[in-house]
């Protein structure tokens, strides 16, 4: 067997609910049990470890929460409508379950993104919030995900629903470059790219190792979270399905 | 770092710990959501199984 091969396979496993929901179910554990692992160095390393930044003092703390949070945000929406554009072009359904099961949690990190943002801007620039192209697009992006989520529930029909909410992702993804690119495109107040960007990043190890290990552990928790919601949605959806009776039966 | 001027957080203790307190909220919300989705979506997959079990029982 080539490794296209094995790819392909491994493809259309993943378009079969049964082992969507049996790999959901013991992948969960080990994210959240990672998350907490790297949050818990991240939390030790940022609070008490990093030194306070030369300019920012000591509220530079709250980029570890903001920075891996904002990061996110981006990262599910990005997931969402990868997810929904397998579920329109291949039929797979378990994509729509996968975008349904990441629309809430990717909206909450787009929420803790803005409210911490808010937070480090009032003693930083003088504000909670500023029409600055960073904050709007970000803003803007967390009315995608209510949109996504409200049109899904928006139909009779289920399916139409899933499609409906799979376009709207989809077409929304175009904001995922504006809120990266931002910075640079537009004079904004925000800084630039830290981690993310072409050559090192402008971080000290004694800063940037904490910023990665929060990041990892929001990365984990996220796919922990996802591993359990999507086998509430694959239940949800195949519920009249003979796999489904046994498995609740057991 | 003393454990005061730690709490302290150089002045800006009212930003920085409401923001790790609303992220632990965030993520508390989202497993416990998390979980009730699926629990709520296992009780009605058993309560559909019955009813399917129950019916091909009818005569």
């Amino acid at each position: 067997m080539t490794v296209r091969e094995i790819m392909w396979t491994w493809f259309y496993k993943l378009a079969s609910p049964p082992y969507v929901y049996g790999v959901s179910a013991a992948l969960a554990p080990w994210a959240l049990g990672g998350a907490a692992l790297a949050m818990g160095y991240g939390l030790i390393a940022g609070l008490a470890i990093a030194p306070p930044d030369y300019q920012q003092g000591e509220a530079v703390r709250m980029i570890y929460v903001h920075v891996p949070s904002a990061m996110l945000s981006l990262t599910v929406y990005t997931l969402m409508a990868a997810a929904s554009a397998v579920a329109l072009i291949w039929r797979i359904k378990v994509g729509h379950a996968v975008a349904a099961a990441s629309a809430p949690i990717g909206a909450s990190f787009t929420i803790l993104a803005l409210v911490t943002g808010s937070l480090w801007g009032r003693p930083m620039w003088g504000t909670y919030w500023a029409w600055d192209p960073r904050l709007t697009s970000e803003l803007i992006l967390l009315f995608l995900y209510v949109g996504v989520m409200s049109l899904r529930l928006a139909f009779e029909d289920p399916s139409r629903g899933d499609r409906a909410a799979a376009l709207l992702a989809i077409v929304g993804v175009v904001n995922v470059p504006i809120v990266h690119f931002s910075v640079v495109w537009w004079n904004s107040l925000h800084q630039g790219a830290t981690i993310v960007r072409l050559g090192a990043p402008k971080m000290p190890g004694s800063m940037l190792w904490p910023l990665l290990s929060m990041w990892l552990g929001f990365m984990l928790f996220f796919a922990a979270a996802l591993c359990i919601r999507l086998q509430g949605e694959v239940l949800n959806r195949e519920r009249q399905s003979t796999w489904v009776r046994e498995a609740v039966k057991s | 770092m003393m454990s005061s001027s730690f709490w302290a957080m150089g002045g800006y203790a009212r930003y920085v710990w409401p923001c790790y307190a609303f992220a632990g909220v965030v993520l508390a919300w989202n497993l416990w959501s998390a979980r009730r989705f699926r629990v709520a979506a296992q009780l009605r997959a058993r309560r559909a199984a019955q009813m399917s079990t129950a019916a091909v029982g009818e005569p």
